[in-house]
């Protein structure tokens, strides 16, 4: 299995019934790279992000995840479903962190982290513990593995949930808006947390409303609107220098 | 300005004219009431205290209680089972456990209870075989479906139907974002269903299991028209003898009661656990003191 980390699409469509809501995505995101994606809400950001883990299908065009087709494997043919083993194992490669965090309620934070390894991956209990142990000091919340989440503040709550993306041995990580849910105060904790990690050179695709996030740290910046990619570019470059009217209409109402 | 008068003065609650007929016309209805149950001699306390730890009674009372149990066990069992099948992406599989539901809701248990004690008419024989080869055993139906066996089987079976509703709905109130987490970490459906979702499914099934538990300890009545020497036809035994219908009715229902206060007091007691403002915080949960959580985190 190749090591690999990169994302491509060619003319992804999605429609949910009647409803487009992805036209004609293409996306290239090299290993390493941290991508932001930003636009107006029902643009279609989060079901580019959620069609790359496999939580919606695409309905056409090409979809590679780690070089490899996702969910699905080609033939002359057709394009015909992976079974449900294959696909999780692809699933495995890349981690999602939710806008509500949602960690298993009925876990401590320790076992939510240690759930991915030992659930799914079949790994070692003491050496999972171990890692989870450092997993949790990586995220600033060493000391916290045995309260439950609903004892976690949101941004400590998200925090954890990175952990336990993370405990996976990811190639990519995938953020839904992870600070969309949280009070400004806790924001920054949960961004210094990725920041952090887009400098350990993790694939990352975020999709954000924090500018200045995007201006910080992300490499390129893609800009959605009604199921279209309108712009794409260098970060700093699509935020200064927008060239379509449309970015330069929805930044001038958000910055 | 007026002095505000800070004196702790007791508050006092509202109550209406209403609220005083009702006391009065309710104590007297309760007092007639207990003055002619307590004179009427047709009631023969007597009797009823004679016969309340009588020996048929008592075995009676425990066969009440093993089908109780049995049927709700075995029921809860084949009712998961058809929860997951109902839920299940593969249509006939869904199909088939709402088929079933709808069928064993749809009909009275005291038919299903009679339909089983006569299902020899349909299938004289049952045929268990290895197919394509000689191994294979009959076995007589009239023999199998015995009146405790009838009546296992139809309580069993229809609770199942009541228990996958319940315990669906249990899966169902599990948050879609639970799932995709779940998912996203590549969890197999098996241990998505063992580890996320009937743990969370929990708070909202047990308490509805305990309901069941206590209309089922009632239900079983209904299989003394099959014969099964349960309390009720324990009771009817005994005032076919001796013709004191009343009284050990009056003792059948007596046990009926005790039983269901008994066990309404631990299905209360799961309720108040499982509440839902209770339900975010496992019982396992330590209690934590958050001395500088911003110090660690930082």
């Amino acid at each position: 299995m190749s090591n690999d980390g990169t994302i491509l699409a060619r003319k992804i469509g999605k429609s949910f019934g009647p409803k487009t809501v992805l036209k004609d995505i293409d996306l290239e995101i090299a290993s390493g790279e941290i991508c932001c994606i930003i636009g107006p809400s029902g643009s279609g950001k989060s079901t580019v992000l959620r069609c790359i883990n496999g939580l919606e299908t695409v309905d056409s065009g090409v979809l590679k995840v780690n070089g490899e087709d996702f969910g699905y494997y080609e033939t002359d043919t057709a394009y015909h479903a992976l079974p449900p083993k294959k696909l999780a194992e692809q699933r495995t490669r890349v981690g999602m962190v939710f806008q509500s965090f949602n960690l298993f309620p009925n876990m401590t934070a320790h076992e939510n982290i240690m759930s991915g390894p030992v659930l799914v991956k079949r790994a070692d209990k003491k050496q999972s513990a171990k890692r989870a142990h450092e997993l949790l000091a990586s995220v600033g919340l060493a000391g916290f593995g045995d309260y439950y989440p609903a004892q976690l503040s949101g941004g400590q709550q998200q925090r954890v949930a990175i952990a336990r993306s993370l405990a996976m041995d990811p190639e990519i990580m995938l953020f839904d808006e992870p600070t969309s849910a949280l009070d400004p105060e806790k924001v920054g904790e949960v961004l210094a947390v990725m920041k952090q990690l887009a400098k350990k050179g993790m694939t990352m695709v975020v999709v954000t409303h924090e500018m200045g996030f995007a201006r910080e740290v992300a490499d390129s910046l893609i800009f959605m609107d009604d199921g279209y990619v309108i712009e794409r570019g260098d970060a700093r470059e699509v935020l200064t220098n927008p060239k379509e009217p449309r970015t330069q209409a929805f930044l001038e109402q958000v910055l | 300005m007026n002095a505000i008068d800070p004196a702790l003065k007791p508050r006092l609650r509202r109550r209406s004219t209403f609220e005083f007929v009702a006391w009065v016309v309710c104590s007297l209805l309760a007092l007639g009431i207990l003055i002619s149950v307590s004179t009427n001699p047709n009631f023969k306390w007597g009797v009823v205290a004679q016969y309340f730890t009588h020996e048929t009674i008592l075995r009676g009372l425990m066969l009440t209680i093993f089908l109780t149990i049995a049927s709700m066990a075995l029921g809860t069992l084949l009712g998961l089972a058809l929860a997951i099948m109902r839920g299940s992406s593969i249509k006939p599989i869904a199909a088939t456990a709402g088929v079933y539901i709808t069928i064993f809701r749809g009909t009275p248990v005291l038919v299903q209870l009679i339909f089983w004690f006569n299902v020899a008419a349909l299938y004289p024989n049952l045929a268990i075989g290895i197919p394509f080869t000689d191994i294979s055993t009959a076995i007589d139906m009239n023999a199998l479906m015995a009146p405790i066996t009838a009546a296992l089987v139809g309580l069993t079976l229809n609770e199942a139907a009541y228990m996958a509703e319940i315990i669906r709905g249990g899966f169902s109130a599990v948050g879609k974002g639970q799932i995709e987490a779940a998912d996203s970490l590549g969890m197999s459906g098996w241990t998505k269903m063992r580890k996320v979702i009937i743990p969370q499914a929990m708070p909202s099934i047990i308490p509805a299991t305990g309901n069941q538990v206590i209309g089922m300890f009632k239900e079983t009545s209904l299989v003394s028209v099959l014969g099964v020497a349960e309390l009720l036809q324990s009771a009817q035994l005994i005032y076919a003898r001796t013709y004191e219908t009343i009284p050990l009715l009056i003792v059948a229902s007596l046990w009926y009661l005790v039983m269901t206060l008994l066990l309404s007091y631990p299905q209360s007691k799961l309720e108040q656990k499982y509440s839902r403002t209770t339900s975010r915080l496992p019982r396992k949960a330590k209690p934590v003191v958050l001395t500088d959580p911003e110090g660690i985190a930082r």
